[in-house]
């Protein structure tokens, strides 16, 4: 076996070099793959992957100065204001312009889905487009009322990015028709 | 015939390369996790289709909860601190070391301010144990407890960004309060979080 370094090759018996034991640098790995697999599968669950995402909302600042003379109007026309009401119901109107004996309003409830909420934004959108001009943008007034929930005005929120509508206000249902709406719907303002 | 013998092969498997990938993909979790921290109170978040990501650091987080308790959270603890102190001068309190500690380790609370001190000399299994009552947020008495919190946090961090947790059935009153706070204060832009969604629902 281990005569290549041995020049007599008489001497076989005796002299013979005493070599330690090769023993193989393979190292039986499965358990090591073990503990890595259970680690990650550790830290996979403990991690939060998808990081939450932000809206953004500005508020008009509150300022006592300004008074309410220098507020600039706004044609009721070009406006859609939606009440939030519980039950996830949107209730929507157009105020008029000015109340005459024939005037008449329309009132409506819909959902938060695509064929509700968005359908009556973008209609009003091509309304106001045909009665004004092309460039008129239409003014969303968004009127949470006390029983509506979170989701809901964060839903309201969202279809204004969807439909890319730039001009909305959260604002306090105090209009009266909105309590006109509110007694007919039978929910409360404050 | 002769038998056809198959050669018999070892079971055993060079486990080299599983190691490596095990190890690689251990090392990327351990580098990227940023643990859950604790919940105070189960918040369900809304989903929207907005995309911006919520900043890294200087949050300062107003979580509202389905009954309408606001909890009250800041992401460093140096600020943290600093508001403790703010906190001592404000309403006549004093905190020991081991309080102080304590709050700097807090990530999210909810009671009065005055009872921070008995809340805060529990020790941890009581205090993880201990069910918040929510923030102060009605400011009767001339205490504006919620709006104070906002104003001193936002004085010892001039970046710090407003952050709204609230849960899907949150009512909108409860929001409103928050909001009505920290426009008191002068902070008119502020973010809600939300979970990502596609718009074609």
């Amino acid at each position: 076996m281990a005569e290549m370094n041995v020049p007599d090759s008489g001497a076989k018996k005796g002299k013979k070099k005493v070599r330690s034991k090769k023993a193989s640098t393979r190292v039986d790995l499965t358990a090591m793959v073990d503990l890595g697999f259970l680690l990650i599968t550790f830290f996979m669950l403990a991690t939060t992957f998808n990081k939450p995402k932000t809206m953004e909302i500005v508020k008009p600042a509150k300022d006592d100065k300004v008074k309410d003379e220098e507020v600039p109007a706004i044609k009721m026309s070009k406006t859609v204001s939606l009440l939030l009401g519980n039950n996830d119901k949107v209730y929507w109107y157009v105020s008029p312009d000015e109340v005459t004996a024939e005037t008449n309003m329309e009132l409506d409830s819909v959902d938060y889905s695509s064929k509700g909420l968005r359908a009556v934004i973008q209609r009003r959108i091509k309304e106001v487009h045909e009665q004004w001009t092309d460039t008129t943008n239409l003014f969303v007034m968004i009127k949470p009322l006390p029983g509506s929930k979170y989701k809901n005005i964060v839903d309201v929120l969202d279809e204004m990015t969807i439909n890319d509508v730039k001009t909305y206000a959260i604002l306090k249902p105090d209009d009266p028709v909105d309590s006109l709406v509110c007694v007919k719907v039978g929910q409360s303002r404050k | 015939m002769p038998k056809v013998k198959v050669p018999r092969k070892s079971t055993a498997i060079d486990m080299t390369a599983m190691c490596d990938v095990a190890f690689l993909l251990l090392t990327f979790f351990i580098l990227t996790t940023k643990f859950r921290p604790q919940e105070v109170a189960q918040i369900d978040i809304p989903s929207s289709t907005a995309q911006i990501p919520i900043p890294d650091k200087d949050i300062l987080m107003l979580q509202i909860s389905p009954d309408g308790k606001v909890f009250f959270g800041l992401d460093d603890q140096n600020t943290r601190l600093k508001l403790l102190t703010r906190l001592e001068e404000g309403y006549s309190m004093k905190f020991t070391d081991d309080q102080k500690n304590a709050f700097r380790l807090t990530e999210l609370w909810g009671m009065d301010v005055r009872d921070l001190p008995k809340y805060l000399s529990l020790d941890n299994n009581a205090r993880a144990a201990y069910i918040h009552p929510g923030l102060k947020v009605d400011t009767t008495g001339g205490d504006p407890q919620l709006e104070n919190l906002i104003l001193w946090a936002r004085q010892e961090n001039n970046n710090l960004r407003i952050a709204i947790k609230a849960d899907k059935t949150t009512e909108y009153k409860a929001f409103d309060q928050v909001i009505e706070a920290l426009q008191n204060r002068k902070v008119n832009r502020f973010n809600l979080i939300t979970s990502a969604r596609s718009a074609k629902e």
